[in-house]
């Protein structure tokens, strides 16, 4: 908790904003690019958000299992 | 009539679709073969991005969870902006909808108004090494490290407001998810978040007005 309140900064996106771009980074990381670099306010949600993270990493694991279908 | 004729039409024509021709199949009335299409792709996904959440009946969990979330997609459509494929912007909103779905399960015995906050009276150290040092055994602690302990713990307690306690407790020290805080709080995740944001960035700045070095004090508590 103590590390949490030490990271906060003073600009930070809430799960909305980050849900909202969350398909956008993920097709970036798919593709090789660097959407942390891009997005750094959504790669910086992940880092806090538990719920954020599991959701991009079972969408990620979603993705990456069905290649280039669809 | 010219509607219907239209979406016939379309049917000739079989996935991968671009984003126009999926949000033209997936508008009111929505194409069937686009729909199971798209239904089919989101169980192909679910099933291994879920799996290792869900201990039984895997297949029934994720058809469930798919038609629900195509409806959802359906429902909203017509926010869909491109940033994405529209596959993609689909399963985002699939997957969301089971691990909600199986927070709900796993939390639902779990009152949030029952969570034993930093200050509870029952101080048998669990509390302080979960506020502190993230959940690692807890230390035996000096007597200079326990007035700090105090310290920061009557801070939490005068700073925050119930509201901001309640959720700090539930999220940083229980590690209750932000969805089922939200749901008990009936509000949405986003309000609680910010809620959790705003009492850090009190605490922060509570902590550099009353001198609290954050960093010295987790390695002296960790013996560093």
């Amino acid at each position: 908790m103590l590390r949490a309140v030490i990271g906060t900064k003073e600009e930070e996106i809430g799960c909305d904003d980050c849900f909202d771009k969350l398909d956008s980074f993920i097709e970036m990381k798919l593709a090789g690019k660097s959407p942390e670099q891009a997005m750094p306010l959504v790669q910086d949600h992940l880092q806090r958000c538990k719920d954020c993270r599991q959701e991009y990493e079972a969408l990620l694991e979603a993705l990456q299992n069905l290649g280039s279908e669809v | 009539m010219l509607r219907w004729f239209n979406k016939n039409k379309k049917t000739d024509k079989k996935a991968p679709y671009t984003n126009e021709e999926w949000i033209e199949l997936l508008s009111e009335p929505p194409n069937g073969q686009a729909v199971q299409e798209l239904r089919k792709y989101l169980v192909r996904g679910l099933k291994p991005a879920l799996s290792k959440y869900v201990d039984r009946e895997l297949d029934q969990f994720v058809e469930d969870v798919a038609q629900d979330a195509l409806l959802k997609v359906l429902d909203n459509i017509h926010t869909f902006r491109g940033d994405s494929k529209l596959t993609t912007w689909a399963m985002k909103i699939a997957v969301r909808e089971g691990l909600t779905v199986l927070r709900r399960k796993r939390w639902n015995n779990i009152s949030i108004e029952d969570l034993k906050g930093p200050n509870a009276d029952d101080d048998s150290g669990e509390i302080f090494s979960e506020v502190f040092s993230s959940g690692s055994p807890t230390p035996e602690l000096t007597a200079a490290q326990k007035m700090m302990v105090e310290k920061v713990q009557d801070i939490i307690q005068n700073v925050l407001t119930d509201k901001q306690r309640k959720v700090i407790t539930a999220i940083m020290i229980h590690d209750l998810p932000v969805t089922v805080v939200a749901e008990q709080m009936n509000t949405n995740r986003n309000n609680v978040y910010k809620l959790v944001y705003d009492a850090r960035k009190k605490l922060k700045n509570e902590f550099e007005v009353q001198g609290i070095n954050p960093e010295e004090m987790l390695n002296n508590l960790s013996g560093e």
